[in-house]
């Protein structure tokens, strides 16, 4: 059975792409792997993220858990996210969080000497990782993808000309209109369901064209960890069983 | 509160395997692959190419409980083949899938930002 392959060959086509905004077409593959894409782009890229507050001193109106949970709403620069390892699996730090391999420290410090109210913004955070900072973008995140449609059939005398197939919601209208005018089956409809278009929204973390291309990574490195790993044991099992049959 | 702990949704129990095999006892060439801490993103892609292979007689999968952060795929393939290797291969070509996916998208961006620079 070497050198079987039952593989697909999926093609590209950017129609659009910006930093933080990305349009493209995905062709020749199926809606699970399009899919998939898009949960992992979701939930499964990593970020970085404020997770760790300590508090030295805090005498500002705002109780210290207020600002540690708006801390970690702020969205940071995350390019190095992908090269730093979860700090629950950091073996460096035993999983404290702590050391460089899987953590990046910030600092804040600021006074009101005045009598008027003071703005804290993520620019008075202080980072210790250059490359690491806020990211001074409101966080939105949205990643969608929808199937285009095939021209309609064209047979007879009548030209049906399609003007734009992704505006065309699936209404049946043209079906029941070819009815109408007593020529059942005129036209047919047919999704095409090896193409999707996909939005890809960043929060500016990381940009979106990279929020691709770590998506297609982390599935590849989901996909091994599910690799079975005794194939020994298995394949054994699977022997005893044909010797089985055959005895 | 009896609340799961967040981290069960993504750390393999100790003493559990990522993935195990379990064979059925009573139709050849048929078996079951629970596989911890996953969800549809790995099921559904997974039973997707197993469709693609002609041995396969049967591949799907299942997410026992919402709160239960496992799947079960359960494949039954014809005598030339068996779950083990039909299970192996899907995973293969998956993989490969992605890399060819990968050097298209950065071919694609090399191309669209050529078009651009040429004032397009
Ligand atoms: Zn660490």
């Amino acid at each position: 059975m070497e050198g079987v392959s039952y593989q697909r060959f999926p093609k590209v086509k950017i129609r659009e792409m910006k930093d933080d905004y990305m349009k493209f077409e995905l062709r020749e593959t199926d809606a699970s792997m399009a899919n998939a894409l898009r949960r992992v782009m979701i939930a499964e890229v990593p970020t970085i993220a404020i997770d760790l507050v300590e508090i030295e001193a805090n005498s500002s109106v705002l109780n210290d858990e207020f600002i540690a949970h708006r801390l970690g709403l702020i969205p940071l620069v995350s390019d190095d996210a992908m090269g730093m390892r979860f700090s629950r699996d950091c073996d460096a730090c035993d999983g404290d969080g702590q050391c460089e391999y899987c953590s990046v420290e910030f600092h804040l410090n600021v006074r009101c000497d005045s009598d008027q109210t003071l703005d804290v913004t993520s620019n008075d955070l202080r980072s210790t990782e250059p490359r690491v900072i806020p990211v001074d973008v409101a966080a939105r995140s949205l990643a969608s993808e929808s199937g285009g449609f095939d021209s309609p059939d064209q047979r007879l005398d009548l030209t049906v000309r399609v003007v734009d197939p992704e505006a065309y919601t699936y209404d049946e209208e043209v079906i029941k209109k070819a009815e109408a005018m007593g020529k059942p089956g005129l036209v047919e409809i047919y999704a095409k369901e090896d193409s999707f278009i996909f939005t890809v929204e960043s929060t500016g973390a990381i940009k979106s064209y990279q929020m691709v291309i770590n998506a297609i990574e982390i599935l590849k490195q989901k996909l091994d960890a599910v690799r079975l790993q005794d194939t020994v044991d298995a394949d054994i099992g699977e022997l005893t069983q044909h010797l089985g049959r055959g005895l | 509160m009896n609340a799961p702990d967040r981290y069960e949704r993504f750390v393999v129990p100790e003493g559990t395997k990522k993935v195990a095999y379990e064979r059925d006892t009573k139709i050849v060439n048929a078996a079951s692959f629970t596989i911890e801490r996953e969800d549809h993103t790995i099921g559904n892609i997974l039973r997707m190419q197993l469709h693609r292979d002609p041995n396969v007689l049967f591949a799907g999968y299942k997410l026992p409980h919402p709160l239960q952060y496992k799947i079960i795929i359960r494949i039954h393939t014809a005598s030339q083949s068996s779950p083990t290797q039909a299970y192996t291969q899907s995973i293969d070509d998956l993989d490969r899938e992605l890399d060819h996916l990968k050097k298209s998208l950065e071919e694609e961006k090399r191309r669209y930002e050529e078009k651009f620079r040429q004032g397009y």
